[in-house]
């Protein structure tokens, strides 16, 4: 039982069910190897193995006595620390909340706790999913399991740095701007935002009220469906709640891609801005693929890419100022420094600009909604770039803002990256794909069909040879 | 020799940010001030020129009924 901790959630529900291992055996392997390589990767502001462990063993006394409750009960998750678990702390990643103590849990975690999942503990991220990757906060930045230099993205970089380090089956993220699906990409796992609305709010720091998502990061797309199934549906107490929740994400995970259009938004990465030759030869590929399988593939176009992630950021800034602006007047020097530039923007923008972003946004969302007339799913970039080192703060600033994920934000469409090539550098590049609003269970036939053509779901990072190397020397 | 002044832009930025109450701010991290005002141009000049005033604004207003 040496490769536990590669096991997706629907592989642990199965050994579960064969009785191959026990929850407290699943826990008590990924502490250990969490304990042997999260000094290097600090994906965890705080684990809490005690509590871990007392959950893994009442799952077992459960699921072993025949009262399963479901496909998570007795998986591990991790959850991204902008996310509120009663009585542990929220920090956001911040000096500004050390000392947050959340009095109940997100609706979320409820979820997850209902379903029985066991909470192994708070993963880190960039300050207020927005500030990173930082060095001058409480809490060191994540690392990329497949290169500790480089970064592993942001801001969920903890969730998806402890998904490609084999800590965990699955993480919570959340996505303002697409902080689910960078480090999705980066760390070469799964990220799925869902549908605006689709996933409950309450309960998680706010960052920009109409563009915050919570969603599953997973390391297949199976386990994506399984957990967006325990997370989805309607809560009345969060004002943005939609209104249905159809569950059964999974459906169509066996359907393959005979069928299915696919608009292929090469602009975005070819003319609007130009990626890094490895990706556009990566997302060449990926079209290639789902090509092969059966889909129809052609080029669409959107409106420009600048303009669709200009107007995004006009919500994000001027949202997240309201947010911060408080702590920014009576505490700048608690931020660090990337958060404080990027918070403060929102006090130089007008009430005018916000209600033009608004009428804009409008224009876009069906602009993008045209687009699916002809289309099942969008496929386009996700990174225009492999990432960078976490301490070249230039690079850092340049590629970063090189993303097609914010579009997705500003529309609500749900939206999910997954691993579709290894630049020479050994970093994963990745593919995005688009459904429509509240078509989950296509977006995932979609990536399930890819996933099932290619093997990149099945690379890992080269970190374990480093932790032998490290344990050998020791 | 006459004190180096800031140019007329930063100091546009620096009473905006001092009327917004980031006095704490421009005094401790000018440069800090100064990047966001120059993210928030750039924000702005993205959102082009309005097409059209009286569209409506997304999301519009809706009566939310008592629960």
């Amino acid at each position: 039982m040496s490769d536990l901790h590669w096991l997706s959630a629907a592989e642990i529900g199965a050994a579960y069910a064969a009785r191959r291992f026990s929850p407290v055996e699943l826990v008590g392997a990924l502490l250990e190897r969490i304990a042997s390589l999260d000094p290097q990767i600090h994906a965890f502001i705080h684990l809490d193995a005690k509590g871990a462990l007392a959950a893994a063993r009442l799952a077992g006394q459960e699921i072993f006595a025949g009262r399963a409750r479901g496909p998570l009960h007795g998986v591990p998750v991790g959850i991204k620390d902008i996310i509120d678990i009663a009585g542990e702390p929220t920090t956001c990643h911040s000096k500004i909340l050390l000392e947050n103590i959340a009095r109940v849990d997100a609706e979320v975690v409820g979820r997850l706790r209902a379903a029985g999942a066991i909470l192994l503990g708070k993963l880190s991220l960039h300050e207020f999913a927005i500030g990173g990757p930082s060095f001058d906060l409480p809490f060191p930045p994540a690392r990329n399991p497949w290169n500790v230099n480089h970064h592993p993205g942001g801001s969920s970089s903890g969730s998806g740095a402890a998904l490609a380090a084999g800590f965990l089956p699955i993480a919570l993220g959340t996505d303002t701007g697409g902080s689910i699906r960078n480090p999705a990409g980066t760390c070469g796992v799964v990220g799925l935002k869902p549908t605006y609305g689709l996933v409950s709010r309450r309960g998680v720091f706010p960052l920009a009220f109409t563009l915050d998502h919570i969603g599953p990061m997973t390391r297949s797309v199976r386990d994506a469906a399984l957990a967006l199934d325990v997370l989805a549906g309607h809560d009345a107490r969060d004002p943005g709640s939609a209104a249905f929740a159809q569950g059964g994400f999974g459906a169509d995970l066996e359907r393959g891609a005979r069928g299915l259009r696919i608009g292929f938004v090469r602009h975005f990465h070819e003319s609007d801005m130009i990626a890094h030759p490895e990706v556009t030869a990566a997302l060449d590929e990926a079209a290639r693929v789902m090509k092969r399988e059966g889909a129809s593939v052609r080029d669409i176009r959107l409106p420009r890419l600048q303009d669709l992630a200009g107007v995004q950021r006009v919500f994000m800034l001027a949202e997240s100022w309201a947010v911060h602006a408080q702590w920014l007047r009576e505490r700048p020097a608690d931020y660090a420094q990337v958060s404080r530039r990027k918070l403060m923007g929102g006090a130089f923008l007008s009430a005018g600009d916000y209600v033009h972003a608004q009428q804009r946004r409008l224009e876009l969302i069906d602009a993008v909604n045209d687009a699916f007339h002809d289309v099942d799913i969008l496929v386009c970039a996700n990174s225009l770039d492999p990432a960078c080192r976490i301490d070249d703060e230039e690079e850092g600033a340049r590629t970063y803002p090189r993303q097609a994920r914010s579009p997705f934000n500003l529309t609500g469409h749900p939206a999910l990256a997954m691993m579709c090539g290894l630049s020479k550098g050994g970093l994963p590049i990745a593919v995005q794909m688009v459904g429509r609003a509240h078509d989950e269970v296509t977006l995932l036939r979609a990536a399930a069909a890819y996933e099932r053509a290619t093997d990149w779901h099945t690379r890992r990072p080269p970190l374990e040879k480093a932790g032998n190397a490290r344990r050998r020397r020791a | 020799m006459a004190e180096k002044k800031p140019p007329e832009s930063a100091l546009d930025a620096n009473a905006l940010a001092c009327a917004a109450g980031l006095g704490k701010a421009v005094k401790q991290f000018p440069e800090d001030v100064a990047a966001a005002a120059r993210s928030a141009v750039q924000a702005r000049s993205a959102l082009g020129a309005q097409k059209n005033a009286a569209a409506e604004p997304w999301p519009p207003m809706r009566v939310r009924s008592a629960s």
